[in-house]
């Protein structure tokens, strides 16, 4: 394991951006360093790499599926604009967060993982286990329907 | 087809191009970014990316999960210390293992230390001292030292002599066999602590046949019976007595005097 991969605040970020609410982060964040805590004191802490974010990812995962879940519908996507960095720098982190819980999983897992910006992507392939091609196919999408929300949001009324 | 496969992997590469350096993963992930580096299309998704994972990184921290970062050391990998090590299972038995190997070496490590020419004759004599009843010797009550003669006379053994120290211990009885090898052995059984003594043949070179001496007293043990073995013109001497080496250390230590 390698502890400067397993980074904390990190780890707090993804349950954040797995559930879109800061309550509900706490607690999956508190509840899997509590079950890591006392794996340690037994010592059968796990050996593989990133089994903190592994554990906390299914117990986001388990937390969402009592939530009312969204439809599904069919989301817009527009291109990347060049002024897209312009529009994110005006959201808010919870905004965000809440944006990519949305998403289904695995495409919410690729998301909170690589806009972590913690991981390259072969150690994002072995957290979501997921192939490049699906990974790939996720982020591009992620990209434009977020593009197509921010442009909804900034023109004022959001186009389903 | 190749290339078209070529194409699609590097696009799906670019997809996940890192949003820093630092995370270039492989050669691969670098060679696609290089490929791409300059097109607006790849500038835009890293601009894209980059003003995302900014917005990720102000998430706040609220105090209560904050808490956890300074108990750091509580999901961290056990340390090993030696006391943990030490406790192992597996440690501990190859440990045991390896000190009763040691232990073994050592006991005939010792063992052959102390051997000498004639010391596998001396140990077998212990054991029939050990087996041996008074009652199946020739009941004699002399001086120890007188029965040389009678040795030589009776059975025509040259230089079974008992040395001068031992000489004036009063015998009850003695015989003479041979052992399992055809050699000649005499036995005296002492009226003092139950003491026997052995005069039996020195061991010899088997090439030039001459007589393997060694200098001094050595002592053998076995199964509870001590010995102490002295060799003079051919011939080994035996003081026996059930006990230790202390037991028999005052009758050498007169001999010395």
């Amino acid at each position: 394991m390698s502890d400067q991969k397993q980074n904390l605040p990190q780890l707090y970020r993804f349950c954040f951006l797995m559930l879109g609410d800061s309550r509900k982060a706490q607690e999956v964040f508190n509840t899997t360093l509590r079950e890591a805590a006392m794996r340690a004191a037994q010592g059968e802490l796990p050996k593989e790499s990133f089994w903190l974010f592994r554990e906390a990812r299914w117990r986001c995962l388990e937390a969402s599926k009592m939530d009312l879940q969204p439809e599904s519908l069919e989301i817009d996507e527009h291109a990347v604009a060049p002024q897209a960095a312009s529009q994110i720098k005006q959201l808010d982190p919870a905004q965000l967060a809440i944006w990519i819980s949305a998403a289904p999983d695995p495409q919410r897992t690729a998301l909170a993982l690589f806009y972590l910006n913690e991981f390259d992507y072969l150690e994002i392939l072995d957290i979501a286990e997921l192939k490049l091609s699906t990974l790939s196919r996720y982020l591009a999408q992620g990209r434009r329907q977020l593009q197509a929300w921010l442009d909804a949001k900034h023109s004022g009324a959001p186009k389903i | 087809m190749r290339t078209l496969r070529l194409l699609r992997r590097r696009r799906a590469l670019l997809n996940c191009a890192p949003i820093s350096q630092n995370h270039l993963a492989d050669r691969s992930m670098r060679a696609a970014v290089a490929r791409e580096d300059g097109s607006d299309e790849f500038v835009n998704q890293q601009n894209f990316d980059r003003a995302v994972a900014e917005i990720v990184g102000l998430v706040p921290i609220p105090p209560e999960s904050a808490e956890w970062f300074s108990e750091k050391e509580a999901v961290r990998a056990p340390r090993w210390t030696w006391k943990k090590i030490v406790l192992n299972p597996a440690v501990l038995a190859i440990s045991i293992a390896l000190l009763v190997i040691a232990g073994v070496f050592a006991f005939h490590l010792l063992d052959r230390l102390n051997d000498f020419p004639g010391s596998a004759t001396a140990r077998k004599l212990l054991t029939v001292a050990g087996s041996t009843r008074s009652v199946t010797l020739d009941p004699v009550t002399a001086e120890a030292g007188t029965l040389s003669d009678l040795f030589f006379m009776k059975h025509g053994l040259e230089h079974y002599d008992v040395p001068d120290e031992f000489a004036d211990f009063q015998t009850i009885g003695c015989r003479v066999f041979d052992d399992d090898e055809s050699q000649r052995i005499a036995q005296i059984w002492i009226a003092e602590k139950r003491m026997q003594f052995f005069l039996f043949p020195a061991e010899r070179d088997a090439k030039t046949g001459a007589v393997l001496a060694f200098p001094g007293w050595r002592y053998v043990h076995q199964e509870g019976w001590v010995g102490a073995v002295a060799e003079h013109n051919g011939v080994c001497f035996m003081a026996v007595l059930r006990g230790r080496e202390k037991d028999l250390a005052p009758y050498l230590s007169r001999l010395k005097k």
